[in-house]
């Protein structure tokens, strides 16, 4: 008997082995689309398709009309995309995980603590997607059904110690606590937002502090400058309480573009001011910057330092201290006048019509009698040295 | 209106036991003397057995409330002066009539009854009777709707005071179901009774903790009790709360099994005792760094503590903390040294400076020889042990005559209760 069941068999295999040789097994995949279709089988699938079309992908249409089947209640429905969720979230695949808990609460069942659960998981979800907001509106949702809902509540703390909302973050703790007053986590939780809350308070005093004193400071050098007539030119307004915000205009803009130093007039230990102060030289334009020019310095002592050689782009060697001469614009009334170069900067910028510019003194140099001094005075008011 | 507490007294680093937060006397209330016509002969308090029982007979739920009133007014006036208080001490019928009338309907009787129970609580005399009712006294302070729960909570931190007494409030307070995390609750939790602001749980918690038992519960390390607690010690809108927390804090500062963890990120205890001694002095960055967050860039209108028995008793929690070789360590590190410094500059009160020096002694001083590292470990013979608390003594004798000159009877507020 069974030699010759055997036999038939090797029969049945010789006869299937010769057919295979010549055609083709109807169902078998394609040489060149096999990967394609393989993904097609539920079995084998990689990802789940987001729609499911009956008509292209039958198997799972199947399947997915056994696992959801509309018949079933909502509960159970509801139950589980719960499971499938939880299947996601233990995947971490927190985006996977939060549409499964969504579509549970679209069944807006009867049963609130699988809701609450729903609502509690996807928040978990959405935290460790870094969505604390989201995260935070379904644990709040989830408490409403069940106030009580300890997971809920060291959620709903975690979150708020993300978005720094320290002092929440301790009530929340606080909260759980009364429910269950040794949950680890809160315990924690709590000395974390508390220790957080204080630092955080710490930086608050010291912004305040740092505030008032750079406050103080910008007021007693408004006094200094005051004091000494110097005028400060104001771009928008001319009141009397604007001039506070035309100096924090003169700090904030007052050197971006020659300087990055970002350097501004400051008083010394002696009381002195020093300005920083800007030459110019139309004839070639250039420029020199002094960061620290002291009030009482005259400017014939920079000029000698400053030309004690020729600077290299003076391609006529004429730029020798002896033969500058410089000058301020009065912008108001567009007119020049020549200063004395053994006047000290003080005595310069007290002058009648001297403003001081976006917190920076600016004098030009030009040669005495060159010609393009004249052309550069041409049709121009000058009040020269007599 | 409440008279403020008598203080606390000092505590020497050999005390081997937690004080109750107040040594002497208790909350005591009496009427004002002028203007008071009503009064039933209030001017004199003796009484004989006929007049006893006469008044006695009033103290009844059932008598016509104007007479109840003027009984009930009559018997807070005597329970002002300390012959009065003696004298009804000793009549458990007329405290039992009291602690009935507590119930009455008329609002004015109720607080009169509670406020006479309350200067009779002074005495360790009453107790006896006064403890049968803890059960009910419990219930109505941590009732968030009884409108008398702040005399209840004066009553309870009188009674909690002796410590034979403290055990059974404790005992009450577990055998009621919620226990002392209730407490702690009520504590914690602002406007928990719209009616009562409840200052007196601070003095009730600090009374309590004379027992080891409710200081293992506070210190509990899988719990967030004492935590809680740290914020009072800055609580401004009442002394009386925030002197108790921090007579809390430094009853259980004689732990110090717990120094560790108190000085530790877990509680972080000593910013919450130097806070309310630090002033709006600047420090030198360097210096600032060192100073635990709380303490650095205190604004220039930072105030200190105002009363100087409450910076006392944060200077002796501290020095408590520094009992044990790793305390020592862990407050030396966190710049105490500079906040009791720039203290002692500023104090005035001379047992407060003292104080200051005690600590900075031991701040800065080398350390203690082997043997006694734990200060609160260390032997003390007899003989020294004996003369110590004659100075004691002494020292609260003197104390005690300054206070009487200082605050005197005067300061003696009436009840509002007896003028109606």
């Amino acid at each position: 008997m069974e030699a010759a069941a055997g036999q038939a068999e090797e029969a049945g295999l010789a006869s299937f082995l010769d057919k295979s040789q010549t055609q083709r097994y109807a169902g078998g995949f394609n040489p060149e689309s096999w990967e394609q279709e393989f993904d097609k089988i539920p079995m084998f699938m990689k990802k789940s398709p987001a729609e499911i079309d009956p008509e292209q992908n039958p198997d799972l249409a199947c399947l997915q009309s056994i696992i959801f089947d509309e018949d079933r209640s909502p509960e159970e429905q509801a139950n589980t995309y719960k499971n499938e969720g939880n299947e996601y979230f233990k995947e971490k695949n927190y985006k996977k995980a939060v549409i499964s808990y969504t579509e549970g609460l679209k069944k807006k069942c009867s049963d609130q603590d699988l809701n609450a659960v729903l609502y509690t998981n996807r928040a978990a979800a959405q935290f460790y997607l870094g969505n604390y907001r989201s995260a935070l509106s379904d644990v709040i949702a989830a408490r409403k059904l069940k106030p009580n809902l300890l997971k809920a509540i060291i959620r709903g703390a975690l979150c708020h110690l993300e978005l720094k909302n320290f002092p929440e973050a301790m009530a929340w703790c606080e909260e759980g606590l009364r429910i269950d007053s040794k949950e680890k986590k809160l315990v924690e939780t709590r000395a974390k937002a508390d220790k957080l809350k204080r630092a955080e308070q710490r930086d608050i005093r010291k912004a305040k502090l740092k505030e008032k004193k750079e406050q103080s400071q910008k007021e007693i050098l408004l006094a200094a400058i005051k004091e000494r007539n110097i005028k400060l030119f104001l771009e928008a307004s001319k009141e009397e309480d604007e001039i506070s915000d035309g100096l924090a205009e003169m700090s904030l803009n007052g050197l971006s573009s020659d300087s990055a130093t970002g350097t501004k007039v400051y008083l010394d230990d002696n009381g002195n001011l020093n300005w920083p102060v800007l030459f110019l030289y139309p004839e070639y334009g250039q420029t020199d910057f002094i960061s620290a020019f002291h009030e009482d310095s005259r400017f014939i002592d920079h000029i000698l330092v400053m030309f004690a050689e020729l600077p290299p782009w003076d391609s006529e060697r004429k730029y020798h201290p002896s033969n500058l001469e410089l000058y301020f614009e009065d912008e108001a009334r567009e007119e020049m006048y020549q200063l004395n170069t053994e006047n000290t900067l003080l005595q310069v910028l007290q002058h009648q019509r001297y403003f001081v510019k976006a917190g920076t003194p600016t004098f030009l140099v030009l040669v005495k009698h060159s010609p393009f001094s004249k052309n550069y005075f041409f049709g121009k008011k000058v009040h020269r040295l007599k | 209106m409440l008279r403020a507490g008598a203080h606390a007294q000092c505590t020497r680093s050999r005390d081997r036991t937690p004080r109750r937060r107040d040594a002497r006397g208790g909350e005591t209330l009496s009427p004002d003397g002028a203007g008071t016509g009503r009064r039933l002969q209030a001017s004199c308090p003796s009484m004989d057995e006929v007049q006893a029982r006469e008044l006695l007979g009033f103290l009844h739920l059932d008598t016509r409330p104007d007479l109840k009133g003027q009984a009930t007014g009559y018997i807070l006036g005597l329970t002002g002066n300390v012959e009065g208080r003696t004298l009804l001490a000793g009549r458990p019928d007329f405290l039992e009539a009291l602690l009935l009338l507590t119930g009455d309907r008329s609002l004015a009787v109720v607080k009169d009854s509670y406020h006479s129970l309350i200067n009779l609580s002074v005495a360790v005399a009453t107790h006896e009777v006064l403890a049968k009712e803890l059960p009910v006294l419990l219930h109505r302070l941590l009732d968030p709707g009884y409108a008398f729960a702040d005399q209840v909570c004066t009553l309870l931190s009188n009674l909690s005071r002796e410590e034979g007494t403290c055990r059974q409030v404790f005992q009450a307070v577990q055998e009621e179901g919620l226990g002392l995390a209730w407490v702690v609750e009520a504590f914690c939790t602002e406007g928990y009774n719209k009616k009562a602001a409840l200052h007196y749980l601070g003095p009730l918690l600090s009374n309590l903790t004379q027992l080891p038992e409710t200081r293992e519960f506070l210190l509990d390390r899988s719990r967030c009790v004492v935590q809680r607690l740290l914020p009072y010690t800055q609580y401004e809108a009442s002394a009386i709360r925030r002197g108790g927390v921090i007579g809390t804090l430094r009853n259980c500062c004689f732990e110090y099994k717990y120094h560790e963890w108190l000085l530790g990120a877990e509680v972080d205890l000593l910013p919450f005792l130097l806070l309310p001694l630090a002033g709006p002095e600047e420090f030198p960055e360097a210096e600032m760094e060192r100073l635990p967050v709380d303490l650095q860039y205190l604004p220039q209108d930072k105030q200190r503590e105002k009363d100087p028995d409450i910076r006392k008793m944060l200077l002796e929690a501290v020095m408590l903390l520094t009992a044990t070789k790793a305390g020592r360590q862990l407050v030396k590190e966190k710049g105490t040294y500079l906040v009791v410094r720039e203290l002692h500059q500023w104090e005035t009160e001379p047992d407060v400076q003292a104080a200051c020096e005690k600590l900075i002694q031991v701040l800065i001083g080398d350390e203690p020889e082997p043997g006694m590292e734990n200060l609160l470990e260390v032997k003390i013979p007899e003989d020294v042990e004996e003369r110590l608390q004659h100075l004691d003594r002494e020292e609260e004798r003197q104390q005690g005559q300054q206070e009487t000159q200082s605050k005197g009877p005067g300061a003696q507020m009436g009840s509002s209760g007896l003028s109606r």
